[in-house]
């Protein structure tokens, strides 16, 4: 074996690259990531998501839920807006210099200029950071892009990278328990249009007792069992539900700044 | 075989070392040096709080958004959805017979903001006089664990929210009435409230 030698070297060194690509350079990079806090805020972020749902993301994965959906949210760049807050004391010529100037989709160092000449006249500003990309400007979906201590407590971690259905990186801040949990028993009852499968088997159809059960869904005609009958979610179902609803990455971090000015009361669909 | 021949065979003709074309070199240096320049202006050198499209620290921290009254507003927000919102609604309500409204309270909306200062801070037991009705329910002081920045922002949110209208609450201001009230109980309803000195 005279080669032997030789084989063995370029093996090694083969494998320690990739190695080193893929272990040492992301654990030196991210390795150390612990909780931050929230911008501007001493509020600790991420939390520990709740006992339900960190046994429903084992749901999730267990029903490959990451096949048609991603947990990650895309930013193509970052603008500022400039924002008159006070007029001062001479408020006619600082509205006639703010409507010769233009307030939005600057960068900062324009959006600085711009807040000088008006804080010149007398006027005050703030300056907005808005972040901007085809996935933030959908409604709902999120207001920066993801980042690597929105999946601290995550193990593992259901990126995702086929988008078949839409991205549930913010999906606790759109729905409330109730929509989630029929949506999983027939998604057809809350988007019409939806192409997700029917996750029945995380269901139980019951007689309804003496009483019915408060867990019960409320299905439209259509979807609703025979009477007599209710669907009532099994604790995968629940568990699945909490880990939806804890999917809500929408506070601003020091790595993914935006004016929390912007941020929106909560989800206008909740229910 | 003649001698000639017998020895071009065992001597063959000395073999040139293999070259490659110059080009390949200039080639190769211009790639590194485009990959360096992108490097430095995309890798942030590898600092995991640097994510496109920011590049490098520098640009990350040129658009950190600075504390104004609107982001205070939004802080204030976050805090009290988390905390105050459970008794005291979203709204701003409070919930009938238990738990008093904040919205147009006269205690909220006054020009002192001493009063609505100081009961998240201690916390009330006992009876106080809201909007024409009396409430008799107790609140712990949910306040006290909120650093300084987060009490102010909460307060300054349920100054100017739902319909009111009153100044703002700075950091120093809540850190002032800390450093007065340290150590005291908790507040013993309207009365006492009434009796800490303004």
């Amino acid at each position: 074996m005279k080669t032997g030698l030789r084989v063995f070297l370029g093996a090694f060194v083969a494998l320690g690259f990739s190695w080193l690509g893929f272990v040492l350079g992301p654990v030196l990079q991210l390795g150390t990531q612990g909780q931050t806090t929230v911008l501007n805020s001493s509020q600790i972020y991420p939390n520990q998501r709740p006992g339900a749902a960190t046994l429903g993301l084992q749901v999730y994965r267990a029903n490959g839920c990451a096949a048609c959906h991603t947990t990650q949210i895309r930013q193509d760049g970052v603008v500022c807006d400039v924002a008159l807050t006070s007029a001062g004391s001479n408020p006619s010529a600082v509205n006639e210099l703010v409507a010769s100037l233009t307030l939005t989709n600057l960068t900062k160092p324009e959006a600085d200029l711009v807040s000088g000449k008006i804080s010149a006249a007398g006027g005050k500003t703030e300056t907005q950071i808005v972040p901007i990309g085809a996935d933030i400007s959908r409604p709902g979906w999120g207001l920066r892009h993801s980042v690597a201590e929105d999946f601290l407590w995550d193990n593992p971690v259901q990126l995702g990278n086929v988008r078949v259905g839409p991205d549930l990186s913010n999906v606790g801040l759109r729905y409330g328990e109730t929509w989630e949990l029929a949506h999983l028993y027939a998604p057809a009852s809350e988007s019409k249009t939806s192409t997700m499968p029917p996750f029945r088997y995380l269901f139980t159809l019951q007689k309804i007792g003496a009483t019915p059960s408060p867990d019960a869904l409320q299905l439209p005609a259509g979807f609703a069992p025979a009477a007599g009958y209710e669907v009532v979610p099994t604790e995968d179902a629940k568990n699945l539900a909490a880990y939806l609803l804890s999917l809500r990455a929408d506070v601003a971090l020091h790595d993914a700044p935006f004016s929390t000015a912007s941020a929106p009361a909560g989800g206008a669909q909740k229910k | 075989m003649s001698e000639q021949v017998k020895e071009n065979f065992e001597t063959p003709p000395e073999q040139k070392s293999p070259t490659a074309p110059v080009w390949i070199f200039a080639l190769t240096l211009l790639l590194l040096f485009v990959g360096g320049v992108y490097f430095d202006r995309n890798s942030g050198w590898f600092d995991s709080q640097v994510y496109a499209p920011y590049g490098s620290s520098d640009n990350l921290e040129l658009y950190q958004p600075k504390s104004g009254l609107a982001s205070k507003l939004a802080q204030g927000k976050l805090a009290y959805s988390t905390i105050c919102a459970a008794c005291h609604g979203d709204d701003g309500m409070g919930k009938p017979g238990q738990f008093p409204p904040l919205a147009g309270s006269e205690w909220v909306k006054a020009a002192s903001f001493k009063r609505v200062e100081e009961i998240p801070q201690l916390g009330l037991n006992g009876s106080i006089h809201v909007l024409g009705q009396d409430w008799n329910s107790s609140m712990a002081p949910m306040g006290a664990g909120l650093s300084d920045a987060d009490l102010a922002a909460v307060l300054t949110y349920i100054r100017k929210s739902w319909g009111n209208n009153a100044s703002e609450v700075d950091d120093t201001d809540v850190k002032a009435m800390r450093a007065a009230l340290a150590g005291h109980p908790a507040i013993g309803g309207e009365a006492g409230l009434n009796a800490i000195k303004e």
